[in-house]
């Protein structure tokens, strides 16, 4: 495999577990995701890689569709969804975590996860009135949180759990909506360099036994180079290469591109 | 879980209509009874108000439109159509459901500011067209009270009871078994899934989208209920004053439930109904209240006339309510009744040990 | 909090030319068919048209003196004010104070009364509203709801509640004949006195370095702190400007139609619907709405009489359709525009 060039994929985006054509997102005068093209195939563990700045949020938020994109088209599983609404996505299997803590804060820890599992079973409105909403949904949950390390903590609220823990609460709500592909960002901030490798495992754990497709936003280096497939370097906006790890990093124009800008910094 | 804690609310309300009216007519507090009746129907009102604000983080500043639809809708039937209570009740409720329903597609995803400017604007909107008296319906501004009273009610000595085939019961029983019923519906609603998911709205919106739920359905289905269930307790209300008045679809009224609520604590099933009972209670025993004698009435060494300070209580329940705001605005008097509760179990935890 | 410029100027020309530009066929025969319907009302019944044109415009000058401090507050430091209706009736009974009861002058009151409302703002600032420029707005609008409960009840145990008045100098107490009519001199000084308001506050605001730092701030509060601006002073002083121009609408609108403890509420109401038809975030579109919804209020009930005098149709001659005409107009305004008339994407949502 050789590294890629801005654009060029090895794959039409319209067949790819999840591709993006010509994606473009600006804020005012800001562009922050300029003319990305995109291909991920189904099973890759794609990293999202780029300088603070690069669009990479940006990117996950339209192609979730929490921003709606200035120009181009998203592709999952073969269809356009550029136009549905962001509720639909986790139910057609196009799920994601946040690079902010965002949980229900006051509730408890099984109550985040069930509440999800409760929503990929019920669809986007479910006028359920009649059971006792404890016991929907619950197994699954339960079985999530066991598979993310969080099999202690059922009943705390999740306000009060450690940083660290409520990322990975983050990526077990990401989990309950049964994804078939998966967007990471940056699912290690913050974290200890322990606690960083064992989340790096749990990502690593739910893309080979799960079969899922998985897109990681990602600082750490040592991360990306040891779990993904590829990787996508972003730079202010657009898709400068794409390619294994290893060639990634010895790509000059990636390198151009981080050093380049740290020199203008300095 | 025990059996207890799991129906802890249904047994709460079952202890609460049965404990209610003995406990403000004890004389040491009120003296009378027939306050608790009105109490619960605000009770009532302010929880499906709570629907909204506590459990899925609208605030609603034109609630009371809601209460009017009932109480207006049996009214105007009963009072001015000759038809039977119930189809005033029916419509009166099906009227304010649809009314919620349309006037949610409209505003609900406009964010929770602007659903609360609207509701006060549509709230207010409404009150003007009540006063009116569209079609010599409603009375103006003098409301219904002619004629208002369904049949099967009777008034003796202010007074009143319901009379059905087999027997004569006293209104108060009438009204707790509407409050039971509606409050253990809320209760049910609540815990079911659909409730689950009006709370994960409330908590974190965005999340709640990201993950699936189609947000905006389910405020417009709860801002439904809501309106729904605040009109049964206009429906109540307009037996309990015997007609229909012009104040009920006041900004004051919608006022009152948003204080109400955030005094009792709108995170907590039982928030409205305590912030109701301190509420009412408090106006009740102050406005009664004129001498204050110290150490006690019998033993008055000094009597001081507090009336005129009294009669704006207001004012200081104005004070209580910015400092409940700043300081926990969602915990209220339940809140820290619990914590209350809690704490002292911990003492007394540690003191057997 | 949002980043949103109210820079008047350039929003003005900006806003003015786009909804222009973007007019339907449908509106555009809207508007002509209004301006038919309004000549038409004017050739019916001239004196009433003018009588009703210029008390629409009074009554839009007040609307928009209050609505100014509610929308630069919300726009600026993200709390919706709800006293600001409250400063507006205590701007009413400090005049009555001064005038109908120590026996001043009406002068001493137009000075007097803003700057007293703006003491009160100020302590309601520093003891308030400081706290909440970054909770959840909902928290803002539940403080400040409680802040009118007790300015309320404070107005009532000194006033009481019955309605009050009090009389204008005699240099104000004229008219002038326009032909069909006679203006009142009092109403002419209302617009002068709030245009000149309404003016200084836009001033203020694009052209001054003091909105600059505070606009500033508002987009980023710690570079600009770190530049040393001292931000929390300058939202004091912002926030005791808008309440003194709402306290001066109080004392203007007192002074030609009495006072009673149920105005501060009812025009906070109308405020609210004047934003959110101007737009959020938008001080033009403020000023803009609040003139609209002032003369709609007054001039529908002319045009409707005059329609179903013209026609013989007395289902025209709604009675009292005017206190509904300002929701009326929110409604409509909000199924075609969901934004308000010159609101941006994103603002408060
Ligand atoms: N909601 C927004 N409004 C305005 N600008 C934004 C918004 N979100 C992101 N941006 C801008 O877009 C650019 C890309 O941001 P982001 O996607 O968060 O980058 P990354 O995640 O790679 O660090 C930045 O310049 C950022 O300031
Ligand atoms: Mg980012």
């Amino acid at each position: 495999m050789t590294v890629l060039g801005p654009n060029e994929s090895i794959l039409d985006p319209r067949e790819a577990a999840l591709g993006t054509e010509g994606l473009v997102r600006r804020f005012g005068e800001v562009t922050a995701v300029d003319d990305v093209t995109l291909a991920v195939p189904s099973g890759e563990l794609r990293a999202v890689i780029g300088p603070n700045g690069a669009g990479k949020t940006t990117l996950f938020n339209v192609v979730t569709g929490l921003l709606s994109p200035t120009a181009g088209r998203v592709w999952f599983e073969g269809t356009d969804v550029t136009d549905a609404p962001q509720y639909e996505r986790p139910h057609a299997g196009l799920a994601r975590s946040f690079q902010s803590n965002e949980l229900f804060t006051e509730e408890s820890v099984l109550e985040n996860v069930r509440v999800v599992v409760q929503t990929a079973e019920y669809g986007p409105f479910g006028l359920d009135l009649f059971r006792d909403a404890a016991s929907v949904g619950r197994e699954r949950a339960v079985e999530i949180l066991d598979r993310v390390g969080l099999d202690a903590a059922h009943d705390t609220l999740a306000k009060n759990l450690p940083h660290g823990d409520q990322r990975r609460l983050g990526i077990a709500m990401a989990l309950a909506t049964d994804p078939d592909v998966l967007l990471l960002d940056e699912p290690t901030s913050g974290m200890s360099p322990g606690a960083t490798t064992k989340t790096a495992a749990l990502v690593e754990d739910i893309h080979d036994s799960l079969g899922l497709t998985v897109l990681l936003i990602e600082h750490d280096m040592d991360v990306v180079l040891s779990i993904s497939d590829r990787v996508t370097v972003l730079d202010q906006g657009r898709a400068i290469a794409t390619g294994p790890p290893e060639e990634i990093r010895t790509d000059d124009d990636v390198q151009e591109a981080y050093l380049g800008g740290i020199r203008e910094e300095l | 879980m025990s059996a207890l804690s799991r129906y802890r609310v249904p047994v709460g309300l079952l202890v609460l209509v049965v404990a209610l009216r003995p406990v403000v007519a004890h004389q040491w507090l009120l003296g009378f009874g027939q306050i608790a009746t009105s109490m619960l129907i605000w009770m009532l009102f302010v929880a499906a108000f709570n629907l909204l604000f506590g459990f899925t983080g609208l605030l609603s500043f034109g609630h009371a439109m809601f209460f009017g639809f009932g109480m207006y809708g049996v009214a105007i039937a009963v009072a001015r159509l000759d038809l039977p209570f119930v189809v005033g009740a029916v419509v009166g409720v099906a009227f304010a459901a649809a009314f919620g329903n349309l006037l949610g597609r409209l505003i609900v995803e406009k964010g929770e500011i602007y659903f609360a400017m609207l509701t006060l604007a549509v709230g207010e909107a409404v009150y003007f067209v009540v006063n009116r008296n569209p079609l010599g319906l409603t009375g103006g501004s003098n409301g219904i009270s002619q004629n208002a009273l369904p049949p099967w009610v009777e008034t003796f000595r202010g007074q009143k009871s319901v009379v059905l085939p087999f027997a004569e019961v006293e209104w108060y029983w009438v009204v707790a078994v509407v409050f039971l019923l509606c409050m253990l519906a809320l209760w049910q609603l609540l815990r079911s899934p659909f409730g689950r998911s009006l709370v994960a709205v409330r908590e974190n919106e965005g999340l709640a989208r990201a993950m699936g739920m189609n947000v905006d359905r389910y405020k417009i289905a709860s801002f439904t209920a809501s309106g729904a269930l605040a009109s049964i307790a206009g429906v109540l209300l307009e037996i309990n004053t015997q007609g229909a008045s012009i104040e009920t679809f006041g900004v004051l009224t919608s006022g009152d439930a948003v204080l109400m609520a955030v005094l009792g604590g709108v995170n907590y099933f039982f928030g409205p109904v305590a912030g109701v009972f301190v509420w009412q209670f408090t106006a009740e025993y102050l406005s009664s209240f004129r001498m204050l004698n110290l150490p006690t009435t019998e033993l008055a060494l000094v009597s001081v006339d507090v009336s005129g300070v009294l009669q704006h209580w207001r004012f200081l329940l104005g004070a209580l309510f910015v400092a409940v705001v700043l300081l926990s605005p969602k915990d209220g008097v339940w809140g820290a009744l619990r914590d209350g509760v809690r704490v002292a179990a911990a003492r007394f935890r540690e003191v057997r040990r | 909090m949002n980043g949103n410029d109210p820079s008047f100027a350039r929003e003005a020309t900006d806003a003015v030319r786009g909804r222009l530009g973007s007019l339907t066929p449908a509106a555009w025969a809207l508007l002509v068919i209004s301006l038919a319907v309004l000549a038409f009302a004017f050739a019916v019944r001239p004196g009433l048209f003018v009588d009703n044109a210029i008390g629409g415009l009074v009554y839009g000058m007040i609307l928009v003196m209050i609505a100014l401090g509610l929308s630069l507050i919300l726009g600026l430091m993200g709390v919706v004010n709800f006293a600001h209706g409250a400063l507006f009736m205590l701007g009413a009974y400090f005049a009555y104070q001064v005038v109908g009861a120590m026996g001043l002058s009406f002068w001493a009151a137009l000075v007097v009364a803003p700057v007293a409302v703006g003491a009160v703002g100020l302590a309601m600032e520093v003891t308030v509203l400081r706290r909440i420029y970054d909770q959840d707005p909902i928290i803002g609008l539940l403080a400040t709801f409680g802040l009118t409960l007790m300015v309320q009840e404070a107005v009532r145990a000194v006033w009481g509640a019955a309605p009050l008045g009090f009389d204008v100098p005699r240099a104000l107490q004229g008219g002038t004949d326009l032909g069909v009519t006679t203006v009142g001199t009092f109403r002419i000084f209302t617009v002068l006195v709030a245009t000149v308001a309404v003016v200084a506050v836009y001033l203020l605001i694009s052209r001054t370095d003091f909105g600059l730092t505070v606009r500033a701030g508002v987009q980023d509060d710690e570079m600009t702190e770190f530049l040393g601006v001292d931000l929390p002073l300058r939202f004091t002083a912002m926030f005791c400007l808008g309440a003194a121009i709402a306290g001066l609408g109080g004392v203007l609108r007192a002074a030609e139609s009495g006072l009673g403890t149920g105005m501060g509420q009812t025009f906070v109401i109308l405020a609210f619907v004047v934003v959110v038809v101007g737009g959020v975030g938008s001080l033009f579109g403020s000023v803009v709405s609040g003139i609209l919804i002032g003369e709609a209020t007054f001039m529908t009930p002319v045009v409707l009489t005059a329609l179903s005098a013209a026609t013989g149709v007395a289902a025209f001659d709604v009675s009292g359709i005017q206190g509904l005409v300002p929701y009326l107009v929110m409604i409509t305004v909000l199924l075609v525009r969901p934004r308000g008339l010159f609101g941006e994407e994103g603002l408060m949502e």
